[in-house]
């Protein structure tokens, strides 16, 4: 394994083809003709996604989010109080609980509350397990070759996912849903699957994948540092389209999400508040 | 007081909120302009109910009697 | 349609856009844990008359004149355009919609869909398309309050005419003397409370009488507390008829304004007013509190049945008077079960948001097939019930699917059960 990763490593070194002998050195050979025409302009395309459109949608994101939701929570407030009663003790914890814990799912659909918490709880930790590729963040030992779940994180969010997709075709459900909640759905789930054959592929297989872990945290560090370098230098073999297209995905999530129901996430608080405040004067 | 006749009676006694008023609503349209009609109630709220709706929709109160437990009004159809 | 009418909608919408109503047409994730949640749904079942089903019609309303999808890909969320068919969707929603709120308690976000369907309900006055007899009752209400000086001599004389029924109920007026020694006193200045009735004697008689008995220093209103336009939706009038009451217990300095038995009246006197110099309570918490300061006494010999008790939405889980008629029953009766599901999970009578003024008897009958099963399933003889429109539902029910039930007010129980002085009785 070591010795693969360093006969890449000289292989991007090397401006001319390294010896052929491995499998690992013929793609990467593949890689290195220097491209014209259309396929140039393919590289171009791929390295834009990779770097610049990684930025764009991330910056994007975050202030559409920021801009939606200060819009949305600095509208006039309701004119009058829209409280459910039995009234709470604590207005505010209790609908910090209904956000996290879903107990109304839980008492009427309990199947479809485990799929949602391990959904939920899947897709925080798909948070951290990219974060954790980054150079500096260490949840898992940076030289095991697996990310966090080892390919587990993945499986709970596209199993969830393809269940939600299930349901939305039944009966009722089918009735309440529309395009969006569909295409939304088949968004998430083509970048699950993706995700899944790198993660997987990197870590269930006996030579890993063509790109380790280490080549994406190289990928990773990059971006954080900001030098603009083509990863294509980094991460090698023919799979690289399968991660370009991965990230294309996770970037269009990132430009619907403040336009999506998603917001859900991020409303699920003050709007169970709106449940469980009760300010009438009487 | 004018004098008139009542084409007919129409009893709404001890009719809960808001029956009073949508069953005459309902009634007057029934009759000729100029006709009117006699209504029994025992719904104090009525005497104040009757007039504000006639006002509203631009029919006349001609008059109400009272006796104990029983409230008469006279509704004139106008429109 | 033309286009002035559409664009005057679409600000009648924005009007409506307040923070909550932002985050309920935003949040959904049509989970569909609200598909049951709705009498009518699970009476008659269309998507059209679940929660998410109505609120839907709105969203897509929503989607189309303000959202950025609306104009580029409509197609993903299914837009509406204001016309005919959208409009007719949209009363569809609003008018089988009693906004009893039960769908909010069971949303993972809590949206709610009876402010939903208050956007609908103003889109249709918008469009002149509202239920007139709802807007003709709520201008009555407000002509009313403006002539009122003109009636008050009559409407004096016809409570007097109902005193004798009063002392029926209890022999005394509430003080021997001065301002509130009528069984019924009118504009009492120095009075406590002012009570506030329904069109109708039998929402005065017996309330006289249990106040009388708890020795309150009541005056009696001159308005009905019933609200035409909140049903309608109009929130301009619902603020006037409401006010009507208020610069009436200004006037008299009285220190609580109680409620008679309707939910509607008291939500929004309670919850919808603002801030007043004056305690907003429903009439069962005033019996619940003359109950357990001793003030009055209850028979439980009386009624030697099974009770059970009907929560009214805009009293119970709209209102937060859930455990106040409980109270009330248990001291006036041993034979009191409770109607199963109950509190804030019970099924609206299906008589709310305007259906029992507007008639709609098929569809009153149809849409609540369940509440009449959980009616018979109770297997009690009496449901009693604080609330006028759900007493008149209930009623309705009882008739057109045999229950062979009692539905009687809350509060006639207790006036007909009071103790009087020297009497003997059961506790």
């Amino acid at each position: 394994m070591a010795a693969a990763a360093e006969a890449v490593s000289a292989a991007t070194q090397a401006v001319a083809p390294a010896a052929a002998g491995t499998t690992t050195d013929a793609v990467t050979a593949a890689s290195q003709v220097a491209h014209t025409g259309l396929a140039l302009a393919f590289d171009k395309l791929e390295y834009s996604v990779m770097v610049p459109l990684v930025y764009l949608s991330l910056a994007f994101l975050l202030v559409a989010l920021v801009v939606r939701i200060v819009k949305i929570l600095n509208s006039p407030p309701p004119p009058y109080q829209l409280a459910l009663y039995p009234a709470r003790k604590r207005p505010w914890m209790a609908a910090l609980g209904e956000s996290l814990g879903m107990p109304q799912i839980l008492k009427r659909s309990p199947a479809l509350w485990v799929a949602l918490l391990v959904f939920h709880l899947g897709f925080l930790l798909l948070i951290l397990g990219h974060l954790d590729i980054l150079g500096s963040i260490n949840l898992v030992p940076p030289a095991s070759r697996d990310m966090l779940g080892a390919g587990g994180v993945g499986l709970m969010v596209t199993l969830s996912a393809f269940y939600f997709m299930g349901r939305r075709f039944k009966g009722s459900y089918r009735q309440i849903s529309i395009p969006s909640d569909y295409l939304l759905l088949l968004l998430l789930l083509f970048t699950f699957l993706l995700g899944d054959l790198i993660s997987w592929g990197n870590s269930w297989t006996a030579s890993g994948f063509v790109m380790t872990k280490q080549d994406f945290a190289k990928y990773f560090d990059g971006l954080a540092a900001f030098t603009f370098a083509d990863p294509r230098a980094i991460l090698h073999g023919s799979h690289y389209h399968m991660v370009v297209l991965h990230v294309v995905l996770a970037e269009l999530i990132f430009l619907v999400l403040p336009f999506s129901k998603i917001m859900h996430a991020f409303l699920a608080l003050p709007i169970n508040a709106v449940r469980r405040r009760v300010w009438t004067h009487s | 007081m004018a004098e008139y006749t009542t084409l007919k009676t129409l009893d709404y006694k001890g009719l809960k909120c808001p029956m009073p008023i949508v069953k005459i609503s309902q009634e007057l349209p029934k009759i000729a302009v100029g006709e009117v009609v006699e209504v029994l109630t025992t719904d104090p709220g009525s005497l104040s109910d009757f007039p504000a709706w006639a006002k509203t929709t631009g029919n006349a109160i001609l008059e109400t009697k009272q006796e104990s437990g029983l409230i008469k009004i006279y509704v004139k159809r106008q429109k | 349609m033309d286009t002035q009418l559409s664009r005057d909608l679409k600000r009648l919408f924005e009007t409506r856009l307040n923070s909550a109503m932002k985050m309920y047409l935003e949040t959904c994730t049509r989970c569909g844990n609200c598909l049951d949640s709705c009498h009518v749904g699970a009476s008659i079942p269309e998507i059209k008359y679940t929660a998410v089903g109505r609120a839907e019609v709105i969203r897509k309303v929503f989607r189309r004149y303000f959202k950025m999808q609306g104009s580029f890909a409509p197609w993903l969320g299914e837009v509406l355009e204001f016309d005919d068919g959208t409009l007719e969707r949209i009363y569809e929603a609003a008018y089988s919609c009693t906004g009893c709120r039960r769908c909010m308690v069971h949303c993972p976000f809590g949206i709610d869909t009876q402010q939903l369907m208050s956007i609908a309900k103003a889109l249709l006055i918008g469009a002149d398309k509202e239920p007139k007899l709802l807007s003709m009752l709520s201008d009555m209400s407000i002509a009313k309050g403006e002539g009122i000086e003109e009636t008050k001599a009559s409407y004096a004389e016809a409570i007097t005419n109902l005193e004798a029924d009063v002392l029926a109920l209890w022999p005394t007026a509430a003080e021997a003397e001065g301002a509130f020694s009528r069984p019924m006193p009118l504009e009492a200045k120095g009075a406590d409370l002012l009570y506030v009735g329904l069109a109708g004697a039998h929402s005065i008689v017996p309330a006289a009488a249990i106040m009388n008995a708890a020795k309150e220093r009541w005056s009696l209103s001159f308005f009905e507390a019933v609200n035409f336009g909140a049903f309608v939706g109009d929130s301009r009038k619902m603020k006037a008829i409401a006010q009507r009451i208020i610069d009436e217990a200004i006037g008299l300095g009285v220190k609580e304004v109680a409620i008679v038995e309707c939910g509607t009246a008291f939500r929004v006197m309670r919850h919808f007013m603002g801030k007043q110099p004056f305690k907003v309570i429903a009439f069962v918490e005033l019996i619940d509190r003359y109950l357990s300061q001793g003030r009055i006494t209850l028979d439980k010999s009386k009624i030697t049945e099974k009770v059970t008790y009907h929560d009214p939405c805009q009293i119970a889980r709209n209102g937060g008077v859930i455990e106040e008629p409980r109270r009330v029953l248990r001291a006036l009766t041993e034979y009191f079960v409770e109607l199963r599901p109950t509190k804030e999970e019970n099924w609206c009578c299906g008589g709310g948001g305007g259906l029992v003024a507007m008639g709609e008897m098929e569809f009153r009958m149809k849409s609540s097939k369940v509440k009449a099963e959980q009616m018979r399933a109770s297997k009690a003889a009496i449901i009693t019930t604080a609330c006028e429109n759900c007493h008149s539902q209930l009623s309705d029910l009882n008739e057109h699917y045999a229950l062979g039930m009692k539905v009687e007010f809350l509060s006639h129980l207790v006036a007909k059960a009071l103790v009087r002085p020297g009497q003997s009785y059961r506790l």
